[in-house]
């Protein structure tokens, strides 16, 4: 490592504070220009009003942005590692309040540049095929260089010419050498065109008639001038259209690898090209007709605290029950006959030491309910057990807090075990055989840095965890696809995406496709909260389907909007989503078939229902926190004002009778 | 008439007083900030203010501190996903200015006056029993510019009245931390239960745990109560303004250590009510409060008699943090409450060691900082 001493005239710059001395914190007013891998020596000095040096005092040097130019100590010792201009911040303390503080600028000059790398582009190309490049250019210090001017240029622009965007045109067959210049390095890619030999496209569609939000998948057949099919053939889909609707524009989505969705209703012509070989296929999308009408059933009004999650389940005497949680309160869970669903009735509740009761879950036989704690007086929170035989009558079996002090988020019971967050970092097996002495037999966490999870969820064996960045993790406690078990879960796929607000996941397996999604939701508060602290606060995020039939390349394929809402948590049965928005309520979502592209845009919301309650917690404030259906009926919990009830409308056949007295 | 004339002469004697004392109060379970105004008599809530961006999701506001200049006040908030995060707020308007992300349960922190940087303790209260960290930010660009890695989830900490030192109490390690403000390094260790080898480093300390596949792990066979806990349990420090000693809460031996920073060991011990907490030292350094968290009270100390003068009750349970005004006669002691009740701040009057007001608040009432008196 290279030490220069700078020894050069430090010029004067008062940025310090000037105290009754008037001692002032001397620096180069000059940039220091460091090449990357130096260190420099950097000089400070606190001079008097007569410029001369105060003996005795410290320093302390500490860089703006550590990962490109190191520096924190009481030396100045300045190590310079990318390229960029930077600041360093100096601070010479003193006891009596007359700290002095001062910026070094400081330029660390790039590299030069190293080499162009150019993508693996196909050694045959054929004619009339634009070609996208992909170019990364490099220093001598290993740093990508993006913003460095690439050209572009083709020895023989008969057979490929250069386009905007690193773009290449296969103009006819021949050889051709492109050369692709960045600071004064080059790389040369020798590209061969063909004669492009399709001289014919068979085109046909699985349907040519349905509906917005269906899928079209085309099958295009690329064939030459003896009939012969060329399987290589590079072909681009596009379509055109027409709206049904004079009042909308045609629009939908196609992918490349042929599947085109309509989200307005019309008339599309689907297109496949090669060169100038083409061909197209018309298909009508038609108005999905899938909206039903809802209506509020019932509800069980809580106008004196936030209320969290809900569970609705049959009890063991064939009666049906909820039990709601309570948030930011006084650690309650509530119970409640929904029997008729008309006519709640809050039938028992429990409290316990926390302020939040965030979670609830019943197991399969409808005995045992979990509650999760958040808030405990004594910082020692974990989970409740409590009989539910009786729900008129429930009572606490036993508190668990092992390793679970931190908080509980979220829980879910499957199979005689409770899965229990931790502190938002990891999430527990707990065997609960025996429901009074409940013990850990096994944990999953990720090892990424700075991991957290918000959700855990069981079906089948299988964990399906949200961990914001780290996105969905599919996990085996017994599903023996990848030979986990409660005591030891093994993960075997995931997905994240980029927003990183993964929060809530929900598997899904469409029977007619055999495609099996997991629905990933959002929680996004990007408005942030009201100063005054009287306004409801508004959400943003949407659902994320992502398709998991291949388990180790998901996709994401589809997602569902609200405007001006975000998502909570949902549930899915019989191709129906059930999706708490918020503040906009529930969403009842078409799920059937396929699912690509935009789903509400393709008319595929069946209904919605949103709490507004001028009795509220918080008046007129809907604030949806989930959605369960049950034999028929969409129970909801919301936020400001307790558990509704809603049922949607039978769907009418459109060439029914109208009966009229 | 004499009752009259009492009335009339107190009232007098009120308004020439006249000075108004501000605190800042958060409530952990409520994700808010109060400000309240004392006036000698009544206390109030003047403001609240929501903290944090997540309105379903408790962020848990935590350590609250006042600028030197009084221009800024700053607000840890522990949970996040994982790491929580500071936030500066204007004292003028009580609008965010900046944050920044630091460590895993970011609690009590302080802005030296020597130095102008905040450090900030990662308690990580509920993590794995190894040793965290003193984030030190510089509050101008609200960065991170280092962490010091000190004991098993730090908590209490406070800045020597010259601003050179910083000192903190390893809660679960049991030990007290002085740390060099400028050269950001730790300066010496002092085991408050009195064992020579140092608990950190016998606990889980020195292991990489970011490299270890906990899942695979067995921890039914880890004997994870064989583990160093604490018995001192310090949970708060804090340095004598003038005297060159720090006192520390010994939340699990229900007694104040007091260390002598120049001989560097502990040279008296005070028993105290059950659980002591947070401790507070009168900026004429005449009287020490602190609170008894599982006795819901709060003892007022003569230093200088080293005697416990009175044990005040609070209003409620769960007593937490305690802070002193500018003028020694006044303890604004925060009180959290449990379950569905509100916080609520105490007001003591020191001489008389007695309460003089009280006001509820949001939940879980915890953090406290006397921000400033006015007329």
């Amino acid at each position: 490592m290279l030490v220069i001493k700078l020894l050069s005239i430090l010029v004067c710059l008062s940025i310090g504070v000037v105290h009754a001395q008037e001692l002032t914190l001397k620096v180069s007013t000059e940039p220091t220009t460091m090449k990357i891998g130096q260190s420099i020596q950097l000089q400070a000095a606190v001079v008097d009003g007569q410029g001369n040096e105060v003996e005795g005092r410290e320093y302390l040097f500490f860089s703006r942005d550590r990962r490109a130019l190191s520096v924190v100590d009481t030396t100045g010792l300045a190590t310079a590692m990318k390229h960029g201009e930077y600041s360093i911040v100096v601070i010479s303390p003193n006891k009596d309040k007359g700290r002095l503080r001062a910026d070094i600028q400081v330029i660390i000059e790039p590299e030069a540049i190293a080499k162009v790398e150019i993508e693996d582009v196909p050694g045959e190309i054929y004619a009339g095929v634009t070609i996208p490049l992909s170019i990364k250019v490099i220093d001598e210090a290993n740093f990508e260089r993006p913003e460095v001017d690439v050209n572009i240029t083709s020895s023989n622009t008969k057979i490929v010419s250069v386009a905007p965007f690193k773009k290449l045109i296969a103009n006819s067959g021949g050889k051709s050498t492109i050369t692709v210049e960045a600071g004064g390095v080059e790389t040369k890619l020798d590209i061969k065109i063909v004669d492009n030999p399709i001289v014919k496209i068979e085109l046909a569609a699985d349907k040519t008639d349905g509906r917005s939000g269906d899928v079209f998948t085309l099958q295009a057949r690329a064939l030459d001038k003896s009939g012969k099919v060329v399987q290589d053939a590079p072909i681009n889909y596009s379509f055109t259209g027409e709206s049904y609707d004079v009042s909308a524009a045609p629009s939908g989505l196609m992918t490349d690898e042929g599947k085109f969705v309509a989200d307005e209703p019309g008339l599309y012509v689907l297109h496949a090209t090669c060169g100038s070989a083409a061909a197209s296929v018309t298909i009508s999308a038609n108005q999905r007709n899938i909206t039903r009408k809802i209506d509020l059933i019932g509800r069980g009004s809580i106008n004196t605290k936030h209320t969290s999650d809900l569970w609705i389940w049959e009890g063991v005497d064939g009666k049906d029950y909820a039990v709601t949680g309570t948030w930011g309160a006084d650690g309650k869970a509530y119970f409640w006959d929904v029997t008729d669903p008309a006519s709640i009735t809050l039938i028992d509740s429990v409290q316990v030491d926390a302020r939040t009761v965030n979670d609830v879950k019943i197991s399969e036989d409808g005995k045992t309910c979990v509650i999760s704690r958040e808030g405990a007086s004594n910082r020692k929170n974990g989970l409740v057990i409590i009989d539910v035989t009786n729900p008129k009558d429930v009572s606490i079996i036993s508190e668990f807090s092992e390793n679970l002090t931190g908080g509980v988020h979220n829980v879910f019971i499957y199979k005689n075990h409770v899965y229990a967050l931790s502190a938002g970092r990891k999430y527990y097996s707990v065997n609960i055989e025996d429901p009074a002495n409940p013990k850990i037999v096994g944990e999953f966490e990720l090892d990424t840095p700075g991991h957290a999870i918000h959700d855990v969820w069981v079906e089948d064996g299988i964990a399906y965890s949200s961990n914001w960045d780290d996105g969905v993790q599919l996990v085996d406690i017994g599903n023996g696809i990848a030979g986990g078990s409660p005591s030891s879960p093994v993960q075997f796929a995931s997905y994240a995406y980029p927003s990183g607000s993964n929060h809530a996941a929900f598997p899904y397996r469409d029977k007619k496709t055999g495609k099996f999604y997991v629905i990933l939701g959002d929680e996004e508060f990007p408005y942030g909260l009201d100063p005054g602290g009287k306004k409801p606060s508004r959400a943003a995020g949407f659902l994320h389907i992502i398709d998991f039939t291949d388990l180790k390349n998901p996709k994401e394929v589809a997602w569902f909007q609200v405007p001006f809402a975000g998502s909570h948590n949902f549930w899915v049965e019989d191709d129906v989503l059930y999706a708490a928005f918020y503040n906009a309520g529930v969403r009842v979502i078409d799920i059937s078939g396929e699912l690509l592209g935009d789903l509400n845009r393709q008319g595929r919301e069946i209904a919605w229902i949103v709490p507004e309650d001028p009795d509220g917690y918080v008046p007129n404030a809907p604030f949806t926190w989930g959605a369960q259906p049950h034999k028929g009926h969409i129970f909801y919990s919301d936020w400001n004002s307790g558990l509704w009830s809603a049922k949607l409308r039978p769907v009418v056949p459109e060439n029914a009778a109208v009966e009229s007295k | 008439m004499k009752k009259i004339l009492f009335v009339l002469l107190v009232g007098l004697v009120m308004s020439v007083n006249g000075q108004n004392y501000y605190v800042y109060v958060t409530a952990e379970s409520e994700d808010e900030v109060a400000l309240i105004k004392f006036d000698g008599k009544d206390a109030v809530v003047e403001k609240t203010i929501p903290v944090g961006v997540w309105p379903a999701e408790i962020e848990g506001p935590h350590g609250i501190n006042v600028s030197p200049d009084g221009k800024y006040w700053y607000l840890s908030l522990a949970h996040g996903n994982p790491y929580g995060t500071l936030y500066k707020y204007s004292t003028e308007t009580n609008e965010v200015v900046g944050k920044v992300e630091l460590g895993l349960f970011p609690a009590s922190l302080q802005v030296s006056e020597a130095t102008g940087l905040l450090y900030c303790v990662n308690f990580d209260l509920h993590g794995d029993m190894v040793p965290s960290t003193v984030s030190v930010v510089d509050p101008e660009d609200m960065m991170e510019i280092q962490r010091i890695e000190t004991g098993v989830m730090p908590h209490g900490s406070r800045i020597s009245s010259d601003g050179l030192f910083h000192y903190s109490v390893g809660m679960m390690s049991g030990e007290l931390f002085e740390i060099n403000t400028t050269r950001l390094k730790v300066n010496r260790v002092l085991q408050l239960d009195g064992k020579k080898e140092e608990p950190a480093k016998n606990a889980m300390a020195g292991m990489d745990h970011s490299q270890m596949d906990h899942s695979q792990m067995d921890h039914s066979k880890m004997g994870h109560d064989k583990m160093y806990h604490s018995k001192v349990k310090p949970t708060w420090v804090i340095p004598h303004p003038t005297n060159n000693k720090v006192y520390v809460a010994g939340n699990g031996s229900d007694e104040i250590l007091e260390v002598d920073l120049e001989k560097w060991e502990i040279t008296n011990r005070m028993a105290t009510g059950k659980a002591p907490y947070n401790v507070d030292i009168s900026p004429d350094g005449r009287y020490m409060v602190a609170t008894y968290k599982a006795s819901a009270e709060t003892g007022v100390w003569d230093l200088k008699k080293g005697k416990e003068l009175a044990r005040v009750k609070n209003s409620r349970k769960v007593s937490h943090g305690v802070s002193i005004s500018s003028d020694s006669k006044y303890a604004f002691v925060s009180v959290e409450g449990i379950g569905g009740e509100p916080g609520t701040m105490d007001v003591i009057d020191i001489k008389k060691a007695t309460k003089v007001a009280s006001v509820d608040m949001g939940k879980q009432a915890g953090g406290i900082i006397f921000w400033k008196m006015e007329e």
